[in-house]
């Protein structure tokens, strides 16, 4: 008992830091590096019902990242139509588009869904390239004005800092893991695992397999496309690649997975290693380090050589840290930690 | 009927080099069911084998298949022993990241060495073209490069249906634990597997650079075009695979005309989804469970 | 990792403040983009090295944006509030400038973007945003003049590659052929990296148009031409706007390039004031010969350094500056004036030009001609 009081007291007071963090930082660097941290996780959270928890490895969740960031700008920018508004209609159109997927997809198992995944995901890039009087084509959609959130008269925010979009991606990191959570300790997410576990078994528990899996679907999706939707207006750009390219259903499962699917605090460490480590190979900060420590001079061969090569190079150490994660952390971090966490145990016995 | 014709032989040409793509793929996946995400990675690095044999030592891209093929075959072999096998009983998204990340690594460390300009085969043929009449031409490079796709399926079907070593990996393919017990050594026909994999994939690029381009992230365009082909053809069978090449290269010319030249990418997926949906053992394919 | 990158920031933001005029760089160095964002980094490389030779002290902060929209908004978020830049250079393409220059207005940081094609960058009505290069409008307007300067074509085919730049090129084009009374007989999108453009070129053919208007990068304007050759397609004029048709590389494919026609915003053999040995530099360094991004960087980064100097570093000033200063370099006449509902937007001035014996001779504007035009295309030989 005192174990989960002792939990609960430690998630309250994260909360609150993370609360009060816009009181207190004014870096909108950093604002804007929490809120890329809130979308990750609320991304990979967003898979790891449909991956981790139903077992159904989907690599084209760009679909519904990109129906709900596509919906919302563009209802925003024709209609004028206020994205909290808009999101609901991605919504609507993100469950029609998830079901009609599911509706082939779910006839297919192991790689033959994946494939069927990635096609689909494909055909919806391709048709936002070529639907230009809907979407703009590969131009693009730019929304640089946000209309104020009202209630009633009084203007809760006009969206001119980052704050606004601090406590939305908040909300949203915090939504996908309480829903998660309330996955995993239900029915559903008991049934979603006799089917990750075993298809037919389950089947022949009664379980009706493609119900849940399209529950599972679904959940999944609408979370994706409200990620979506929150990155459209945070950025107030979409084109097809950015949103709806593969490489964005790669990096959604590639949080998940580095973090440890099926469990719920996986996806959030996947974000919390992922996001900053790319940052920090990508601006060249690893350099930038190691001089201000002293370790490599700024002027040297070795410095120079660094500067010049590391920026370029961080895709690379990107696919280096893939590849040794699934080979030497097959279960993610999260399950690493966890054997690690077991072995003290027992070392302590 | 000019467009047509004309349609229809630049695609069938293009598709024996697809077809090559498709093989390399289907044999990998047939013994190991492990889908390549970096086969198209792999596909590159042969077009830079072959870039390097002809600008540092002057050999013609065709020649350099020569070189390209067992080059290729022993870097597939050692990606196999190294990374893949590992991962051979691991659960299916494992496999595909892995090869993601390799796939990275790949087209990274290439850009490192080469920066990621475009880099360009010219050869004394590179546009020469023989008229067949009608206003139809046949773009010469394109036709050795089907020749030689046909040649080498040709030898690959024979290897794999008359020597022991193929008759190996058919079985191992088929089942792969009956054939551990049957006394086949199965981690050495995953390696040749993947190997020879990574040699057709090397010899498709080797064979298409006179006519197309090189750069660090070309492996894009053909890994999704590899699945395409494989699963249409029915995964893990040679001939379907030849099909399949032929069949995506002719659709893709041919909707380029009649639909559009933006759509037709889309008309492949569309096939493709079709053809998971209502034969998903493929073309050639047998059912499985 | 966090406290770490956190714990970084408190040690950059309390170290002195150096003299140096602190400039940021946003391009795509890594991507798919890449290819051309090594253009721009090696103008500004260039730029640096002369400008620390002509004693300035200038700090670059360089950022990779990938190519991506939202890591470039990333990077400037990071220029302008932890490294407290002057002004940024960058960043390379149309999507990452748009977005970057929201932010750019937001935090009042001058940006002065080197290469950007799309128009609605700079008609936004932004103080703060500067653009080098013409806008995709000016390649299709001088190309099409060109044409029917030469000649009297009637119909045109257009055939361009799917992403922003050839679609907005185009689409401009399409807009001022229709004001011209020429017929469009073809109008295809083609997804860049296809093998096999010969079914869609044998379509054209059949209509049989007098001009080709092709807007590629290098590979596929090669590859165009290649397959334009073995169809048979014969137009009066090959058009080809954008960066492909410009480069070294397609003028040495001299079986397919001779006689096309193509323009550009900068070109070594102009007479603007170090052009020809900028080019010259430029080799000697790099090995490869400059694309015109290159010296849009360099005049670019040039500007923004001088200006940031007189200025003292302040931003108010620098933008100031750039708004009402007159350069002469390079890049020939630079102003950042507002017209035509641009704001802030160089009217600069866009060569035409013919491959003739393998080399780039301007064409038109007839003061800078440098050869007389070949008209029509000859036959394919």
């Amino acid at each position: 008992m005192p174990k989960t009081i002792l939990k609960a007291a430690a998630g309250l007071i994260v909360l609150a830091l993370l609360m009060a963090i816009p009181k207190y930082v004014e870096s909108p660097y950093a604002l804007h590096m929490m809120i890329l941290l809130f979308l990750s996780v609320s991304m990979g959270q967003s898979w790891n019902i449909l991956g981790g928890f139903a077992g159904q490895y989907s690599v084209g969740h760009a679909a519904y990242f990109g129906v709900g960031a596509y919906t919302t700008m563009m209802l925003m920018q024709a209609k004028q139509i206020p994205p909290w508004i808009g999101v609901w209609v991605g919504m609507v159109l993100v469950v029609a588009v998830a079901l009609a997927i599911g509706s082939i997809c779910f006839r297919l198992r192991g790689p033959y869904f994946v494939l069927a995944s990635i096609a689909v995901a494909e055909i919806l890039r391709l048709s936002a390239i070529n639907l230009t009087t809907l979407t703009n084509g590969a131009e693009g959609i730019l929304v640089t004005e946000l209309p104020a959130f009202k209630i009633g008269e009084r203007v809760v925010t006009d969206f001119s800092t980052k704050v606004p979009f601090y406590y939305i991606g908040l909300f949203l990191a915090l939504l996908t893991i309480g829903i998660t959570y309330s996955v995993q300790h239900s029915k559903l997410g008991y049934f979603f695992q006799a089917i990750r576990e075993d298809q037919d078994a389950a089947h022949s528990l009664g379980i009706s397999i493609s119900l849940y899996k399209n529950i599972a679907l679904g959940i999944s999706a609408v979370l994706t496309s409200l990620a979506g939707a929150f990155y459209g207006i945070y950025v107030g750009f979409v084109d097809p690649p950015t949103v709806l390219g593969l490489d964005v259903s790669v990096q959604i499962m590639l949080i998940c997975i580095i973090g440890g699917m099926g469990t719920l605090w996986g996806p959030v460490l996947g974000a919390l290693v992922l996001v900053p480590m790319s940052e920090a190979l990508r601006s060249n900060m690893v350099t930038d380090l190691l001089v201000r420590v002293g370790l490599v001079n700024a002027d040297s061969k070795v410095g120079l050589f660094l500067k010049e090569n590391l920026a370029h190079a961080h895709v690379l150490l990107y696919g280096i840290l893939v590849v040794l994660v699934i080979l030497f952390m097959p279960d993610g971090l999260m399950g690493f930690v966890k054997k690690l966490a077991r072995r003290r145990k027992q070392e302590a016995v | 009927m000019a467009v047509f014709m004309q349609s229809l032989i630049s695609g069938i040409l293009i598709g024996g080099v697809y077809a090559l793509i498709g093989i390399g793929l289907t044999l990998i996946f047939g013994v190991m069911r492990v889908i390549n995400f970096a086969h198209g990675d792999i596909l590159m690095v042969g077009m830079y084998l072959t870039y390097l044999a002809f600008t540092v030592l002057g050999i013609d891209p065709f020649v350099s298949v020569l070189i390209t093929f067992p080059l290729m075959f022993l870097f597939g072999g050692f990606l196999q022993r190294v990374f893949i096998n590992r991962v051979l009983k691991a659960v299916a998204q494992n496999q595909i990241l892995l090869t993601i990340g390799l796939g990275l690594i790949m087209s990274n460390t290439v850009m490192l060495i080469f920066t990621s300009d475009y880099k360009l085969i010219t050869t004394s043929y590179s546009s020469s073209t023989l008229k067949v009449g009608g206003g139809v031409s046949v773009s010469t490079p394109l036709l050795i490069s089907f020749l030689i796709t046909t040649a080498i399926t040709a030898v690959l079907y024979w290897f794999l249906l008359k020597t022991d070593t193929g008759q190996a990996i058919r079985a191992t393919a088929q089942d792969r634990d009956a054939a551990q017990l049957m006394g086949i050594n199965v981690k050495r026909m995953s390696i040749i597997a993947f190997g020879l994999g990574s040699a057709l994939a090397g010899t498709a690029g080797a064979l298409i650079s006179p006519t197309y381009y090189i750069f660090p992230q070309v492996g894009a365009v053909f890994t999704l075009k590899a699945f395409v082909i494989t699963v249409l053809g029915g995964m893990g069978s040679v001939v379907g695979a030849m099909l399949g090449g032929i069949l995506i290269g002719v659709t893709e010319s041919l909707s380029a005309v009649y639909i559009s030249s933006g759509w037709k990418d889309v008309v492949v997926f569309v096939l493709f989804l079709l053809v998971l949906l209502f034969k998903p053992s493929g073309l050639m394919g047998k059912s499985r469970t | 990792m966090r406290k770490h990158l956190l714990a970084l920031g408190a040690i950059l933001a309390l170290s002195p403040c150096v003299m140096a005029q602190k400039i940021g760089v946003i391009n795509s160095m890594s991507g798919p983009e890449a290819p051309i964002g090594e253009n721009i980094t090696n103008g500004i490389k260039l730029a640096e090295e002369d400008l620390k030779k002509k004693g300035f002290s200038l700090q670059l902060v360089w950022e990779d944006d990938t190519g991506k929209p939202q890591i470039s908004m990333s990077a400037m978020e990071k220029l302008a509030t932890r490294d407290n830049v002057v002004g940024v250079v960058g960043p390379y393409t149309s999507a990452c400038s748009n977005a970057v220059a929201r932010l750019a207005e937001k935090y009042r940081v001058p940006l002065l973007i080197p290469a950007a094609a799309k128009e609605e960058i700079t008609r936004q009505g932004f103080k703060n945003v500067f653009r080098m290069n013409a806008p995709a409008d000016k390649y299709a307007s001088s190309l099409i003049d060109a044409a029917t300067s030469l000649g009297k074509p009637k119909s045109i085919a257009f055939i361009y590659e799917n992403t922003d730049f050839g679609t907005s090129t185009s689409n401009t084009a399409k807009d001022y052929v229709a004001k011209k009374g020429m017929q469009v007989v073809a109008d295809v999108a083609y997804p860049k990296g296809s093998a096999d453009y010969r079914s869609t070129l044998a379509q054209i053919k059949s209509k049989n148009p007098d001009l080709v208007f092709m807007v590629s990068y290098v590979a596929d304007a090669i590859l165009l031409m290649r397959q334009s050759r073995e169809v048979g397609l014969q137009p009066q004029a090959f058009l080809g706007a954008g960066a492909g048709f410009t480069t070294a590389e397609f003028a040495n494919e001299r079986a397919v390039s001779e006689n096309v026609i193509s323009c550009t915003q900068w070109t070594e053999d102009v007479n603007w004031p170090g052009a020809k040995e900028f080019g010259k530099r430029y080799k000697a360094r790099f090995g490869k010969e400059p694309s015109y991004h290159a010296a849009c960087a360099y005049a670019s980064m040039v500007i923004m350094a001088e200006t940031a100097r007189a200025s003292g570093g302040d931003r108010a000033k620098t933008r100031d500056g750039l708004k009402a200063g007159k350069w002469n370099g390079v890049m020939g006449e630079v102003q950042f004036a507002d017209y035509d509902g641009f704001n802030n937007q160089n009217n600069h001035q866009m060569l035409v030009e013919q491959i003739i014996s393998g080399n780039y001779e301007t064409i038109l504007p007839s003061r800078f001609a440098t050869k007389k035009a070949i008209y029509p295309f000859p036959r394919w030989k």
